[in-house]
């Protein structure tokens, strides 16, 4: 995600013009991230026409809330995809509680760890977050994932893997600890 | 790999605020948390850009070429800048005093002096469960809020937090306003510095509770504004309501 038109350098002095309330920047960021965004609701979504309302909401939610992206704590790029992921999970969540009935073993789970060509084209981080889940074990690492990409709350994990709710909450601390460390040292 | 420490009970609910594994009230609660607590917030800050790599492997996708025309249609047109200028308007007489107040205030006076802007949009059909949130900033520069609400529906309250030092203007008090649609901004109670505040919100109330709407904070003289229809002192923190 280091390419030029995405970098720091341009998108932050975007957003401070965005929450000073310039149109023609909200536009020059949606022409500089909107692909990305795009691809990310559709990746939880996996619906054209969904993603579209939801990418519309998040530009909308952009401009609102511009005044409070701070970058002395965030980057542009890990903001407007947090955006973009929770109004998409909120639109997941929305179906309702059918969206949770598959069980965490049958979903299809993209394994951003083994694709060479992933690997040759990733940048350091994803290398070292891949490479960091992949240490932890299978059901962990799956559980993190899908918890990440559908936004699944611990109750309705706990119902899918039919496990005791404080089983599948240990699992999940554990792992981020570990991930925590791993990514640290 | 080695076994790491256990996360501290508040990292791992930033961890798991990150991942998003929370249900809606906790996640409601990590947010407003986040708000007032400049601590835990950079650490879900920091969880966020520890997973958002996953994301580095969405491919990017084209979004349709009509979608542009369609956000632009949407864009409220009513910016901090607009809202303020409508407090002004109903205002009286500025009442200086409170530095921060006096020095926002004169921020104000030069961005302003029109009677409020009519804005031309639809009002936004507020469906009752939608958790709301505002940070409410002076106008100069963009601080850390002096004030942060979270409106609940189900609990049918909002829940305000003053993070001004306790006891720092004893002459004055604070004020909340709800600024909605054309409406005269209404009065929503008293605020304390330092504390929170659980205030019950009556159906009517409820109804103007929508993304666009605006929450201020005024100086007030002790038992607030003797104007039934607006702030009378100096606004010294605005900000809209949006969803999370």
């Amino acid at each position: 995600m280091a390419s030029a038109a995405t970098s720091a350098d341009v998108l932050n002095p975007l957003m401070a013009r965005i929450a000073a309330g310039e149109r023609d920047a909200l536009r020059q960021l949606y022409d500089a991230t909107s692909a990305k965004l795009f691809g990310v609701c559709l990746r939880i979504l996996s619906d054209r026409e969904e993603s579209e309302d939801v990418l519309q909401d998040v530009y909308v939610t952009i401009w609102r809330r511009a005044d409070r992206f701070d970058s002395g704590r965030a980057s542009v790029m890990t903001w407007l995809s947090t955006i973009a992921r929770n109004r998409a999970i909120d639109r997941l969540r929305a179906r309702g509680p059918m969206a949770y009935a598959e069980p965490v073993d049958e979903l299809e789970i993209a394994d951003g760890s083994d694709s060479a060509e992933t690997l040759l084209s990733a940048a350091d981080d994803r290398n070292r977050l891949s490479a960091c889940l992949g240490e932890l074990d299978d059901r962990t690492e799956k559980v993190i994932r899908t918890a990440f990409f559908e936004g699944v709350t611990y109750e309705a994990l706990a119902k899918r893997m039919d496990a005791p709710l404080g089983t599948v909450k240990s699992w999940i601390r554990r792992g981020l600890a570990k991930l925590k460390g791993c990514l640290q040292s | 790999m080695s076994e790491a420490p256990d996360l501290t009970e508040d990292e791992a609910l930033a961890a798991e605020h990150a991942l998003g594994v929370l249900n809606a009230r906790e996640r409601a609660d990590a947010e407003q948390r986040m708000a007032r607590d400049p601590a835990f917030a950079a650490d879900v800050e920091a969880w966020r850009g520890r997973l958002a790599p996953m994301l580095d492997s969405v491919e990017p996708v084209t979004a349709p070429a009509g979608l542009w025309p369609r956000i632009e249609r949407l864009l409220p047109a009513n910016d901090n800048g607009q809202i303020l200028s409508r407090l002004r308007f109903w205002r009286n007489a500025a009442v200086g005093g409170f530095a921060l107040a006096a020095a926002s205030l004169a921020a104000v006076v030069v961005q302003v002096n029109q009677p409020p802007v009519t804005v031309d949009r639809p009002v936004p059909v507020a469906p009752q469960g939608q958790l709301l949130s505002a940070s409410m900033v002076s106008q100069e520069g963009r601080a850390q809020p002096l004030f942060v609400a979270s409106y609940d529906p189900d609990r049918k309250a909002l829940i305000v937090t003053s993070l001004l030092p306790e006891q720092s203007d004893r002459d004055k008090v604070h004020e909340l306003w709800l600024i909605a649609g054309q409406d005269n901004p209404k009065s929503l109670g008293l605020v304390e510095s330092g504390k929170a505040k659980v205030i019950a919100l009556p159906t009517e109330v409820m109804q103007k509770m929508s993304e666009g709407a605006a929450l201020a904070v005024s100086v007030e003289p002790p038992g607030g504004s003797k104007n039934p229809d607006g702030p009378s002192g100096p606004v010294i923190g605005v900000g809209k309501l949006s969803r999370l």
